[in-house]
């Protein structure tokens, strides 16, 4: 297991650096000049031209790259053309958020969903079946900005219960720090809750389908203990598959979830640096997002051999 | 249960570990007292030199915390801000200069002559508006603490307009060993001499930017008026909230979250005006002022007929209610300068009157005329920015109007930032283009675009003009005439044959002026002053709820 899971660790390396040549040459072969952007609207060829040259941005690309390359495998990811600022500074301030809004995104998705998959498996073919089904349908359709301004016009600008933006650090108190989470967790975990209620409800039918349910049914078993013990469980695979393919999906309804809540975010530092061809910037969170998303994978496929003893490795 | 010390202890202790916990603590009714104000600026802090970039935003940073030797009134006249004295000798060639007592920097160190000088120094490298003026400068130096003087070759009627205009950049005065930095390189270092102070610790790129009340500032006796006079600090903290999403910023204005958003798009604009609390002013009386660059390097605008023609074709009431939508904050407007301004002449406008049918007969028979033979034309087209994108499309359509071949080529803003200096001439493949362009569209601040000289884009001096390079000697024969020009009724005398000249050899296409307006929570605010251009003035700004 452990030789597995350096295996796998090792293995992150080539992705990434896979992803980092992918985004330098996109990022510099695509249109966009953050040396005219910097410069501003009333500057003259002579200024633009002066900041380009001082960015080092007229140098040959693979100039660049070679010493883009150099700085990052020495675990520098640059300085922010704009701010001037260190990008592993810049993403640790807008990390907290971001983390705080995933995981409580996921916490709000997998219990919602779960709970929901288990109960429309368990009354297939009702009322309460197609409710859900509905539900799940409905939420995985309607954009994620779309929920998010309805939420926020509920229970932000009628109801006052909630705030309408911004985010609170949780150092500054466990209370406050929920309170402007909610609303975003509820709007972006929406589509989250439809993918594994409905992953959740066609995997306990097969497994309510097995033998060994009707043998838990025929003992007497209790329905609430048959199904979280002795279905869910076995049930739990592709489950588990489909929230770590989703943490893609997170990353991207991030973006949008942190703008339309205000949150300062690293989706939002990404998108930023985008528009103005920050590429320290986006050269630096691709690597990243990449390299979480490949310790999200490896973490579910840890994870497979938890719920089902006969995966090794 | 018994009350022993030990419990009362305990129970404090427990009360307060909960209160600290769910949020409820002294900090936090410390934060809801607070003498403070947030705002929604219109876009974010990136570039913290507004002497290195022209982004207003930038500018707006330098407002807050450096000060101006001179400084634009309510009514556009230069005031002196932080000069305390001024003297232009007989023969008007040398400016002499001497700074106000109590000048310091929000170090608590001294401002100096040296100071002032540097920093103009520094400006001068990157602004047109100074490298104009200093073609004919001689001598710029220290008298003495206090004092500096600039002596010019010849008498020159702008140098208080340029050291006070609010077109970016803007003539701030830093720290000599700040100001001394390359002017191609961006300042690392923020003492300002301004009535805030930039708090660094509390700044997060993209998303805050906190300033307070800078307890060195001495303000002018004079009341506050535009970006000039006293500007006296009534709040402690003001804190920059950077939205990027309208809706969000709105929601948070009606909900009381953020006192100010300084420019909300108009269609959200009823919604707030129907909040309670919420005031909605147009701050900007010159507002902003839309043009069509177009390029004079090569065909088919290298041909003044077939730039008249355009000109004759696009509407400027199309592209108003497309883009604005509500007439109340839009207007037609027939001058190169900003209706409204001293300098918002008309003339050489007359044909904009004319019924659009009869524009587009005569802009098809100049087509002919110019031997216009259906090539493309390319016009750059931002979808990111609302107005930009409304923009090109009506553009477009207007010139597909009268019969020009017309192709759009979408991107984002930053791509056409960067694909307007290019130079070469547009190659068109099928319905993809590359290489240069023949239009884009952008917009200036009333102010900014009211003077000849300020606004670079007025420049035609060929190759070395802004983007779209055109070239009439009479414009900047006319334009060197106006910055000589002795006093405000000769001034206007030669912006009217200047706007005519324009309108001849169709130097840009204006689309009309538009006023866009803030809304600020005028229950929890007051003394928000008009301004010219440089955002809403924090001083004079008092919290009242």
């Amino acid at each position: 297991m452990m030789a597995y899971i350096v295996r796998r660790l090792l293995a992150t390396i080539p992705v990434m650096a896979i992803v980092g040549i992918f985004v330098f040459m996109l990022l510099h072969l695509s249109p966009g000049d953050p040396a005219a952007i910097i410069a501003g609207d009333n500057a003259t060829e002579a200024n633009v031209a002066a900041i380009r040259a001082r960015l080092g941005l007229d140098r040959p690309l693979y100039e660049q790259f070679v010493s883009w390359v150099w700085q990052t495998v020495r675990g520098d990811l640059g300085v922010s053309m704009f701010s001037n600022l260190p990008v592993t500074t810049l993403v640790m301030q807008r990390a907290e958020p971001t983390i705080a809004l995933a995981l409580t995104t996921l916490f709000v998705a997998i219990t919602i969903a779960v709970t929901l998959g288990v109960l429309a498996a368990w009354r297939a073919g009702t009322l309460v079946d197609r409710v859900v089904m509905g539900f799940a349908v409905m939420g995985f359709s309607v954009p994620v900005f779309v929920v998010g301004y309805m939420l926020v016009y509920v229970f932000a600008i009628q109801l006052r219960w909630v705030p309408v933006q911004g985010y609170q650090s949780i150092f500054d108190g466990i209370g406050p720090w929920l309170h402007r989470l909610i609303l975003p967790s509820v709007a972006l975990g929406l589509a989250y809750v439809a993918l594994i209620a409905r992953i959740t409800r066609a995997s306990m039918l097969e497994v309510l389908a097995e033998d060994y349910i009707r043998t838990a049914n025929a003992k007497g078993v209790g329905t609430g203990r048959m199904l979280l013990r002795h279905a869910l469980k076995n049930a739990a695979v592709p489950i588990v598959t489909v929230i770590g393919i989703g943490v893609a999906l997170l990353i991207s309804g991030v973006v949008i979830t942190e703008s339309v809540f205000n949150l300062p975010g690293v989706g939002r530092l990404v998108v930023d640096a985008i528009a103005r061809r920050d590429y320290p910037i986006i050269q630096g969170v691709m690597i990243l997002f990449a390299g979480v998303y490949v310790l999200v994978n490896l973490t579910v496929d840890i994870a497979y051999t938890f719920l089902d003893p006969r995966i090794r490795y | 249960m018994k009350t022993t010390r030990r419990n009362l202890l305990k129970g404090g202790l427990a009360a307060a570990t909960t209160a600290t916990m769910v949020g409820y603590g002294p900090k936090s009714a410390r934060a809801q007292r607070r003498n403070e104000a947030r705002y929604v600026p219109h876009a974010d802090l990136r570039v913290l030199d507004p002497i290195w970039t022209t982004a207003n935003i930038s500018a707006y940073h330098g407002a807050m915390i450096y000060d101006t030797l001179f400084g634009i009134d309510a009514n556009l006249n230069p005031q002196p801000q932080m000069v305390g004295q001024y003297n232009l000798s007989d023969d008007r060639k040398t400016h002499t200069f001497v700074l106000r007592d109590g000048l310091r920097w929000d170090d608590n160190t001294p401002v100096t002559s040296a100071d002032c000088v540097a920093s103009m120094l520094r400006w001068k490298a990157r602004d047109g508006a100074g490298q104009h003026m200093w073609q004919r400068v001689t001598d710029l130096s220290a008298v003495d603490e206090k004092t500096f003087k600039l002596v010019l070759r010849e008498p020159y009627g702008l140098v208080l307009e340029a050291l006070a205009k609010t077109s970016t950049p803007l003539c701030y005065i830093m720290k000599k060993e700040i100001a001394e930095t390359d002017p191609n390189t961006q300042i690392t270092r923020h003492i300002g001499c301004g009535p805030f102070k930039f708090v660094e610790s509390e700044y997060r790129p993209g998303t805050r930017v906190v300033y307070e009340k800078n307890p060195n500032y001495v303000p002018r006796s004079e009341p506050a008026s535009g970006i000039a006079g006293g500007k006296r600090v009534h709040l402690d903290r003001v804190i920059w909230d950077i939205m990027p999403d309208a809706q969000t910023a709105a929601s948070a204005l009606m909900a009381g979250e953020v006192e100010f958003y300084e420019v909300p798009p108009i269609d959200i604009v009823p919604a707030l005006q129907a909040a309670p609390g919420v005031k909605i002013e147009v701050l900007s009386a010159l507002g902003n002022v839309g043009y069509c660059r177009l390029n004079h390097l090569h065909p088919p605008f290298n041909n003044v007929l077939i730039r008249r023609a355009a000109q004759l074709a696009v509407n400027q009431e199309d592209f108003l209610r497309a883009a604005i939508g509500n007439p109340q904050y839009y207007r037609v407007c027939g001058s190169h300068f900003t209706c409204g301004s001293p300098m918002g002449v008309e003339d050489g406008s007359e044909m904009l009157n004319q019924p659009m049918p009869a524009r587009q007969a005569r802009a098809r028979e100049l087509l002919r005329e110019g031997g216009y033979n259906n090539m493309p034309v390319v016009v750059l087209h931002a979808t990111d920015i609302p107005v930009m994108n409304q923009a090109a499309q009506v553009i477009a359509q207007n010139l597909r109007q009268i019969g020009m071949n017309v192709i759009l080529a979408s991107s984002d803003w930053g791509g056409v930032v960067t694909r307007r200096s290019v130079k070469d001439p547009p190659v068109v493949s099928g319905n993809s283009t590359t290489g240069g362009w023949n239009i884009f569209f952008t917009w200036g601040g009333g102010n900014s675009t009211a003077s000849p000289i300020n606004l670079f884009a007025h420049a035609a001096t060929g190759q070395n003009a802004w983007f779209g390079w055109p070239e009439n000697a009479l414009n900047e024969q006319l334009r060197n005439e106006w910055a000589a020009a002795p006093d405000l009724a000769t001034r206007r005398a030669v912006a009217q044959r200047l706007n005519r000249n324009m309108f001849e050899y169709v130097h840009d296409i204006k689309t009309g002026q538009w006023f866009g307006p803030a809304a600020y929570r005028s229950d929890r605010l007051r003394g928000v002053l008009p301004v010219p251009e440089i955002g809403p003035p924090w001083w004079n700004i008092e919290r009242i709820g």
